[in-house]
């Protein structure tokens, strides 16, 4: 407790510190113009990165990797690959470009005026606004894991107090300062998971010797798993068997692709002052995830190791099925209390830093997208800010009503339904509305309602997950979902994101451009 | 056996990771000094694009 009070007090007293250095230097505005935004690429890398992995890669995911072994490195080449790589070069430079051009602060709004559409720009907004907290929950849920297993209080207290500590500093720190205090958020991340990653391989005798000590588990693995398709902790499951269809598509493809239509990432390219800075941004942020999110999936597998040799037990045996609680339990018992306290502030960093990035995501999207361009139709009015504190208090309500309901093993589950649904729905318009000038308001708008509904329909009544946990299926059908082998298996994004990107060709070619001076003026820096 | 994997699907999901990392990192060293300038150099734009931004971001609580 001593270590945890002392380091909880430290990283407080560094964040406020830097909040603080951010809202001194944002106060003298013309200065700062004048200098333009100098945003140094290290803390540009470190801030996005700390905005896109959160507790849900480390705790969630690492949980998955605990369960499946070493496949989900795939997942982490996607996260480099596609939400670094692609993610700045393919479409951060132009968002970046065009967010300029169309006067664009926010993902709807910068959808909305390229497609000369408020019902575009209104109807993401509502998207975000109602299932933004699904991912959010997940978030605090994974902090609120390790404080149950290190402290060993409730789940729901834990939940409790940690949402009411990231509300204040949301409410009352803003986004004043946030991009300083996510990339110091960031080092604690990077840091503590270079160590536990160091720790981990050596004591297991090196990277080779580490992988192959698994084998010696692969015995160990419950019959149910096996038959499902698990073949071990280093290999992928059986080709085309229910896990491997599981891991591929919902958790591999599902956040590894979803990431391009996630709209509290893409906002921060916008604020950079020229494509150097993207550039300059790429290695920084990809070290970043390699550092976290590969360190995190390859920990989750050996866990295996550990747990076995010391409780010959495997840890999901351990945790009583609840796969958020393997990392936490690792970290507990394996290491000194020194640094699980220091773990805790790592990842009360991380959750803070996405979950803050998040709200602000709701406010706007409730304030600007919904308010004033949906219902205002357009104006821009002075409650505009009242708007902004009501979306965000609104939203801290549903993450707490979320985060009660939600059962146990859910962290990576409803972040790959987010990340999932945003790509489905997004993808497209974003896609084409960076680089194809003949797509249309209505195919804008066919390709997010059939992305959005396809996805949607196919969760509640064809993929055994989610039909399951919300019964609607049963209640309508009186069967627990209406597809067989393999069709139960394959995750929304995979079925919807080719209707979306069918939808939107066909129905562009089909129907008039926009204006000419609008693609004009979108693409007036590119 | 490489790596102590004995799948080689893993084995290439691990070195993709890796190499995937070290493109990015030589992506930009190689592309340091580009991207500078704006094909349109119209600095008014900018700046006005970037007051309207603070004062957003000034704006929300």
């Amino acid at each position: 407790m001593f270590y945890l009070i002392t380091f909880t007090l430290i990283y407080l007293a560094i964040t406020v510190y830097f909040s603080w250095l951010g809202y001194r230097r944002t106060v003298t505005v013309s200065d700062y113009l004048l200098a333009g935004r100098q945003v140094h690429p290290v803390t540009m890398g470190l801030s996005y990165g700390a905005t896109y992995i959160s507790t849900s890669a480390i705790i969630g995911f690492g949980g998955v990797s605990a369960l499946y072994g070493f496949g989900l490195t795939w997942l982490s080449f996607l996260n480099i690959m596609v939400g670094v790589f692609i993610a700045f070069v393919i479409f951060g430079k132009r968002t970046r470009k065009m967010g300029k051009a169309l006067d664009a602060h926010t993902f709807p709004e910068l959808l909305g005026r390229r497609y000369e559409s408020r019902f575009v720009q209104g109807f993401s907004g509502l998207m975000i606004l109602i299932f933004m907290p699904v991912y959010t929950a997940a978030v605090l849920i994974g902090i609120s894991r390790f404080i149950e297993v290190y402290l060993s209080i409730p789940f729901s207290t834990a939940f409790l107090a940690f949402l009411l500590i990231t509300s204040c500093f949301v409410i009352w720190g803003g986004l004043k300062g946030v991009l300083y205090t996510s990339a110091f958020q960031g080092v604690i991340m990077v840091v503590s998971m270079i160590a536990i990653g160091i720790t981990s391989y050596y004591s297991l005798g090196g990277i080779s010797e580490a992988h192959r000590s698994l084998d010696a588990v692969t015995p160990c693995i419950p019959q149910f798993l096996k038959e499902a398709g698990h073949r071990g902790f280093t290999s992928m499951p059986e080709t085309f068997s229910s896990i491997w269809w599981y891991v591929i598509t919902t958790m591999i493809m599902g956040v590894g692709i979803g990431v391009i239509g996630q709209p509290q990432l893409n906002i921060r390219f916008m604020t950079l002052k020229s494509d150097r800075e993207i550039n300059r941004s790429v290695p920084f942020t990809a070290i970043f995830i390699l550092c976290t999110t590969g360190i995190a999936y390859a920990v989750g597998a050996l866990t295996n190791t550990f747990f076995y040799s010391t409780y010959t037990e495997l840890p999901i045996h351990a945790v009583q099925g609840n796969v958020d609680k393997i990392i936490p339990l690792y970290i507990d018992r394996f290491y000194p209390q020194w640094f699980v306290a220091l773990f805790l502030v790592a990842l009360m960093s991380a959750a803070m830093s996405a979950g803050s990035s998040q709200f602000h995501a709701l406010g706007t999207s409730l304030s600007r997208d919904i308010f004033e361009q949906a219902l205002l139709k357009g104006k821009s009015v002075a409650e505009t800010t009242i708007v902004t504190r009501v979306g965000i208090v609104f939203s801290i309500f549903a993450t707490l009503i979320i985060g009660l309901v939600l059962p146990e093993s859910i962290v990576a589950v409803a972040t790959a339904f987010f990340f999932s649904l945003c790509g489905a729905t997004f993808i497209p318009v974003y896609l084409f509305g960076l680089y194809w000038r003949r797509g249309t308001k209505p195919a804008a708008k066919a390709s997010i309602l059939s992305g959005f509904f396809t996805s949607l329909i196919w969760m509640l009544l064809f993929h055994q997950q989610e039909a399951e946990a919300f019964g609607l299926c049963r209640k309508l059908f009186n069967t627990e979902t209406l597809a067989g082998h393999p069709w139960n298996m394959i995750d929304a994004q995979v079925i919807a994101l080719p209707i979306g990107l069918i939808v939107f060709v066909v129905v562009s070619l089909a129907t008039r451009p926009v204006h000419e001076e609008t693609v004009k003026k979108a693409f007036v820096h590119i | 056996m490489m790596l102590g994997f004995l799948d080689p699907w893993v084995l290439a999901g691990f070195v993709l990771t890796i190499l995937s990392a070290i493109f990015c990192i030589l992506y930009g060293i190689r592309n340091w000094n580009r991207g500078g300038t704006e094909k349109e150099g119209d600095y008014r734009e900018e700046i006005q694009w970037e007051r309207e931004e603070i004062e957003l971001i000034e704006k929300l609580p």
